[in-house]
């Protein structure tokens, strides 16, 4: 009985984890934690999710809301899993109003090591400048994103981390903007960082929180980092969530909510 | 299921790629020597050539920012009537203006190695702080031209910024403040 509930734990971990929008933080934190139940048999999963993100920011140069929809789509096959998610924003800053795309994730890991209370693997995540990068949706640039990430499951919580290296492909030498987009933050060149912790408190609901951010390297930028605080209910089909974020450094934004669901077939 | 994320990174790759250019640094240079034709106005630019029809002294400089750029570039501006124009890009006063001199160039200059047309925007107000139309008037591509020599003048050229205003006559070791 007990190993089953930690299965429906581990399954519920991991399908947040693949569903969640890349949107959300740059730290691979999502990736992180569906390590930690990816499924080691050879069939094939596929999950669909969606998520709502609203948020505030008052930045130096900056201020205003966004709202945004995103829309993804992840397989998983043993260790190895993949994912794509597509944003959609309507961005108000400075008294404009816009509507348009965000900038799209591809992204995949594998695990490398795992051990029964634990899984080691890499990620590596292309953003694709699908956003204008004028108005603030979007970078603007390619971006690629390498990592490393660990999880260990001991009882009901799991811990999980992450690092990783962003860097926009682009000539840092002649053509640096510094921290953007509004919508979702980040250096152009720089460290990317999590931690977090996730417990099971029953009937499917499980109550975490973390801290992310980035550390500019190589090009001038800002430091950052978010702090979150979230919610998920659901089991290993169907897992719906809420997370609280707050901007605690480099002004990424005030306060942004995100609500996700997501359907795994 | 397989084809929709297959679909879904076709679509970012395609709507990558249709995506426009980036804002990018001209690379226009300040004739040598500085023929101080293209200035702010006459006050802090005293041999500038005026403008016709944009009022007494007014040179290229005051007279391109006042007719395409401070009805969003303002300092006296609400932040909620701004549409859109980051804080602390006001093109009000030449001091403020110099203060982003390659943003300026970027955004709106043409030059040997590039040409920038990101603004003013398609659509933009008329008048300051009004809504965005698409009748606002856009400047041509010989004063976009202008407009990156100018600022790659104007960026070099000393200016005193204090109250009693004007191009600074003293060297440099006293002249104000040096253009960024």
């Amino acid at each position: 009985m007990m190993g089953m509930a930690r299965q429906v734990v581990v399954a519920g971990i991991a399908l947040a984890g693949l569903t969640t929008p890349a949107f959300a933080d740059h730290d691979h934190a999502g990736m992180a934690m569906s390590s930690s139940g990816t499924d080691v048999g050879s069939t094939s999963a596929v999950a669909v999710g969606m998520s709502f993100v609203a948020a505030q920011f008052d930045t130096m140069y900056y201020a205003g809301s966004y709202q945004g929809v995103v829309p993804s789509v992840s397989w998983s096959r043993g260790a190895w899993s993949a994912s794509a998610s597509l944003s959609m924003y309507h961005l108000d800053e400075n008294g404009l109003g816009v509507y348009g795309l965000g900038d799209s994730m591809v992204h995949g890991h594998v695990d490398v090591l795992g051990v029964p209370w634990g899984r080691v693997g890499v990620a590596a995540m292309i953003m694709v400048p699908s956003a204008n990068g004028q108005n603030g949706l979007g970078m603007g640039h390619l971006m690629v994103m390498p990592s490393a990430w660990t999880v260990a499951t001991l009882h009901a919580v799991t811990l999980s981390a992450s690092a990783g290296f962003s860097r926009a492909l682009v000539d840092l030498a002649d053509h640096v903007h510094g921290i953007w987009p509004l919508v979702d933050p980040m250096n152009m060149s720089e460290i990317t960082w999590s931690g977090g912790a996730d417990v099971g408190v029953g009937r499917g609901v499980h109550a975490g929180g973390r801290l992310f951010g980035g550390y500019p390297i190589g090009a001038p930028g800002i430091d950052r980092v978010i702090a979150a605080a979230r919610v998920s209910w659901g089991g290993s089909r169907v897992l719906t969530g809420g997370e609280l974020q707050a901007g605690l450094a480099g002004d990424p934004f005030t306060i942004r909510g995100v609500v996700d669901t997501a359907l795994r077939f | 299921m397989r084809g929709l994320a297959i679909s879904m990174i076709l679509a970012d790759v395609i709507i990558a790629g249709c995506t426009g250019g980036r804002p990018t640094a001209t690379g226009t240079e300040c004739p040598s020597p500085d023929p101080l034709t293209l200035g702010y106005d006459t006050a802090f630019d005293p041999g500038c050539t005026q403008v016709e029809g944009a009022g007494s002294g007014v040179c290229f400089g005051k007279a391109f920012m006042d007719k395409y750029c401070i009805q969003c570039h303002a300092s006296d501006l609400k932040l909620s009537m701004r549409n859109g124009a980051p804080l602390f890009h006001d093109f009000d006063t030449l001091e403020t203006t110099l203060e982003v001199p390659d943003h300026v160039d970027e955004q709106a200059g043409i030059g040997p190695k590039a040409a920038n047309d990101f603004m003013p925007g398609l659509r933009c107000p008329s008048t300051p702080g009004g809504p965005r139309d698409m009748d606002c008037v856009q400047p041509t591509d010989a004063e976009r031209q202008q407009l990156s020599e100018w600022i790659a003048c104007a960026r070099h050229r000393k200016y005193n910024f204090r109250p009693d205003a004007g191009v600074a006559d003293a060297p440099a070791s006293d002249a104000g403040i040096d253009a960024p």
